[in-house]
């Protein structure tokens, strides 16, 4: 096992591009290889060891590696962008694009993160104790598929767009959720446990399931009837009509 | 007083008949020579393959890219063809780069430069959107640009078609150039583009325009006319109608024939038809589509009055963009994609709308066969002008790829092995074995351009003529495109030396300065007392429809940047 601990020295304002801080760069690195890595740092290149205090135990492989930032990284964006295996825990606030295309191994959270959490992922976790924010799971712009496989499941409430253009792969949110969650939908299923307003526009296909009261629900789904699920019972609709979507959206029957 | 000689080169220029012979090329203060001094730079060529600089005759690149552009932001970082493509950060040469099919207006002037390729040809100016077109220009590092007009669904033009006032005709297109700064007239869909905004379009070349009367032949007829009583140095350019439709095969070689007719006012053909790729098609349905190839390189090679261009398909993402506004819906609605439509007020419509060329789609691939069986049937490779119509066929930097496809026949076998069995039966291609050399590439690529846009500084290396050099990386003679086609495509993707105007821009596909590039614009001389007249109705157009007023429609000088203008004086 090698562990990474990272503690950034000052915090900045002009935000960091971490978008090679992942498992995958820095397995069987030493401290000195680790703090030489250039990271983007507003017009310019800079060592990453300028930024952040580096402590490595062991050397190990990239599943065997993990991550800790400890303390708040809240304007650090692209932490673990395209990790394929291997862990990342923060202890702490994240910036925009934590995970992003993330392909496996896994992300622990202990703060809030800003929009775009595990963008594009095919695969692996993100598990996130705290609160999101925008686009959770969803594409890059003008993208058809955002997430396509993988999990997220956050611990708090998520913003609006959630899981937006998501063609696989699953989204469990313990809290609410604001606007339009899973938009333009093809695929993957998304939980709710809270309240949701105006789910599942424009959804071609994928399941959403939502626990919690929904506020303006679409008039472009049809219902049909009820199912049970673990035992709770949900009215079933199906669309989005619009596209000729063939998605499911449950809503807990109150 | 700059002096180069350029040692060794092994010259393949079509315009003098010159086929791959080793001599030395002379350049003074960005022309070329019959001698330099002994004081001249020299390069040595080394027997690397050398022709003039490419010139692509139908590319969308400064106007609609941009609609593409803010729909598809994507594909800011996409990167298919790397090198030529995606996100590179600035240099001290160079400024930021991004995209693939609608990449960054500077990306289009570095990419464009390291395949050799020194000037090129936007295919459609909306009249009342020309401001912004030439905004772009600007911005286009290192190429010489020009750029067709629309009229082809203007109002004013059918109304004086239907009125039969051929000369007020002739003076409104010698104004929309003058407007536009056009260089020449482009026709898309004719009709189609008026008819579009009731909701229709134009089935055919006897299909009357709503509200209008006139019919597609008469406006390609009348604008036929106009092009030669203005002594205009291109033809019409010609996207026809029913584009994308099983069968159209029929409608372009009608479209074809129509123009035999035509007394030419220059030395050059009577019409060019853009992109037949998508205009060779036969079948009456997606179900039984095939290829019309056969029979459109049939009625060219018993034909002497017409060029055309390719708009060669390749595998992968692409972005159409075109003013005929039918076709665009008709393609967003079949692919489910997303759709950009614009009303251009009086004159025309336009479309955009990305999509995939998959290998794996029977339409796909015959489509991809389609082009090339345009280009190796067809037998005088001096009515073909090579062209993916970037990028709705495909971004140009594909180009090094598509002449791997033209020069082997074993490439293309490779392609096509990955074919369904019903793709095949469709298509022509598997049965022809011609495989196109340096020489019939280089008069696809630049020297048909030089003669069909009356250029003759451009696209050869006489004496004379601008100093806008390719140098590739191939020995010819020492090297078999037929089987090394990874050389050649590699050779093709980064010039060893490009020259614009005798100064070094590109070495070892690398830039190496950034001079910016000359406007060609036309300017067709009009009787005064026919101006007047005219200028007297599209008074009261700007008065009663147009959201901007007359003055503030002409494209000032300001805007062009180094003008070369091409005076023409008109027959009345």
């Amino acid at each position: 096992m090698q562990v990474v601990k990272l503690f950034l020295k000052e915090a900045n304002k002009i935000p960091i591009e971490a978008d090679n801080i992942n498992p995958d760069n820095f397995a069987g690195k030493t401290e000195e290889e680790i703090k030489a890595i250039l990271v983007w740092y507003g017009n310019g290149q800079y060592p990453f060891g300028d930024f952040f205090n580096v402590e490595v135990e062991g050397r190990d492989s990239v599943e065997n590696t993990k991550l800790v930032f400890e303390g708040d990284v809240s304007r650090v964006k692209r932490i673990g962008q395209n990790m394929s295996a291997g862990e990342i825990e923060i202890n702490g606030n994240v910036d925009m694009h934590c995970g992003f295309g993330m392909k496996g191994g896994k992300i622990i959270i202990n703060g809030n993160a800003d929009s775009w959490l595990g963008c594009e992922m095919t695969d692996g976790e993100i598990i996130l104790n705290g609160n999101a924010s925008y686009y959770v799971g969803s594409g890059y712009r003008g993208e058809a598929c955002g997430m396509r496989g993988g999990k997220i499941t956050i611990n708090g409430n998520a913003r609006d767009y959630l899981g937006e253009h998501m063609c696989g792969g699953e989204i469990l949110v313990k809290g609410n959720v604001g606007l339009l969650p899973a938009i333009s939908n093809n695929g993957g299923k998304i939980v709710i446990e809270g309240n949701a307003t105006m789910p599942a526009n424009e959804m071609k296909s994928g399941t959403v399931i939502i626990k919690g009261e929904v506020s303006d629900l679409l008039p472009s789904y049809k219902e049909e009837g009820t199912v049970e699920v673990e035992g709770v019972i949900y009215r079933k609709f199906v669309g989005d009509v619009n596209v000729g979507g063939k998605g499911v959206l449950l809503i807990k029957r109150t | 007083m700059s002096e180069i000689l350029i040692k060794n080169a092994s010259v393949c220029d079509p315009v003098q008949g010159i086929n791959c012979e080793t001599m030395d090329i002379c350049i003074k203060d960005g022309k070329i020579v019959e001698s330099v001094s002994s004081n001249a730079k020299v390069i040595d060529a080394e027997g690397r393959l050398t022709m003039a600089g490419g010139f692509d005759g139908h590319t969308h690149s400064a106007g609609k890219i941009n609609v593409g552009r803010f729909i598809n932001p994507n594909d800011a970082r996409k990167n298919p063809v790397p090198g030529l493509s995606g996100q590179v950060a600035r240099t001290e040469k160079t400024r930021a780069q991004v995209g693939y099919n609608t990449p960054n207006t500077y990306a289009i002037g570095y990419r464009y430069a390291k395949l050799g390729y020194t000037t090129i040809c936007e295919a459609a100016i909306p009249l009342l959107a020309a401001r912004h077109t030439h905004e772009e220009f600007k911005e286009i590092p290192i190429l010489d640009k020009m750029g067709l007009s629309l009229f082809g669904s203007n109002w004013q033009v059918m109304e004086y078609i239907r009125d039969k006032e051929p000369e007020k005709l002739a003076a409104y297109v010698a104004w929309g150039l003058r407007a536009s700064r056009g260089y020449g007239i482009k026709i898309v869909n004719p009709g189609g583009g008026e008819a579009w905004g009731w909701g229709k379009n134009v089935s055919g070349l006897y299909d009357p325009v709503p509200n209008f009367d006139v019919t597609p032949a008469e406006i390609l007829m009348s604008l036929a006319e106009v092009n030669e009583r203005l002594k205009l140095p291109h033809s019409v350019h010609v996207h026809c109608n029913n584009l994308g439709k099983p069968g159209n095969y029929a409608t372009t070689i009608e479209t074809m024939k129509l123009f035999e007719k035509i007394k030419l006012s220059r030395d050059r053909q009577a019409l060019h038809v853009t992109h037949v790729q998508f205009n060779a098609y036969a079948g009456t349905s997606w179900r039984n589509f095939e290829t019309g190839a056969p029979m459109v390189a049939d009625y060219v090679n018993g034909a002497d009055h017409l060029t055309f261009d390719l708009g060669q398909v390749i595998f992968g993402p692409a972005v159409t963009m075109t003013a005929d506004g039918p076709v665009e819906y008709a393609n967003a609605r079949m692919l489910h994609e997303k759709w950009s439509n614009q009303d251009v007020e009086l004159e025309d419509a336009s479309g955009v709308v990305p999509l995939f060329y998959s290998p794996k789609s029977f339409v796909n691939a015959v489509q991809w066969a389609i082009g090339l069986e345009l280009a190796l049937l067809v037998k005088d490779p001096w009515k073909v002008m090579f062209t993916t119509d970037s990028p709705n066929g495909g971004s140009f930097v594909n180009y090094p790829e598509a002449f791997t496809y033209l020069m082997s026949a074993k490439r293309r076998e490779e392609v096509i092995s990955g074919f369904s069995n019903m793709a095949l039966d469709r298509m022509v291609l598997p049965g022809i074995d011609r495989e196109l050399d340096f020489y019939e590439l280089a008069i696809m690529t630049r020297s048909t351009q030089s003669k069909m846009y009356s250029r003759p500084e451009k696209g050869n290396l006489k004496a004379g003529s601008d100093a806008d050099i390719a140098i590739y990386d191939i020995i010819p003679g020492q090297i078999d495109p037929s089987t090394e086609y990874v050389k050649v495509k590699k050779a093709f993707s980064g010039a060893a030396y490009t020259l614009k105007d005798g100064e070094i821009v590109v070495k070892d596909g690398e830039i190496e300065a950034t001079p910016k590039g000359r406007i060609y614009w036309v300017n067709a001389k009009v009787p005064s007392p026919i101006d007047s007249a005219m200028q007297k109705d599209i008074d009261i157009k700007f008065r009663k429809y147009y959201t901007v007023s007359k003055a503030n429609y002409m494209v000032e000088d300001v805007y062009l940047q180094k003008p070369v203008e091409i005076a023409t004086e008109g027959v009345f």
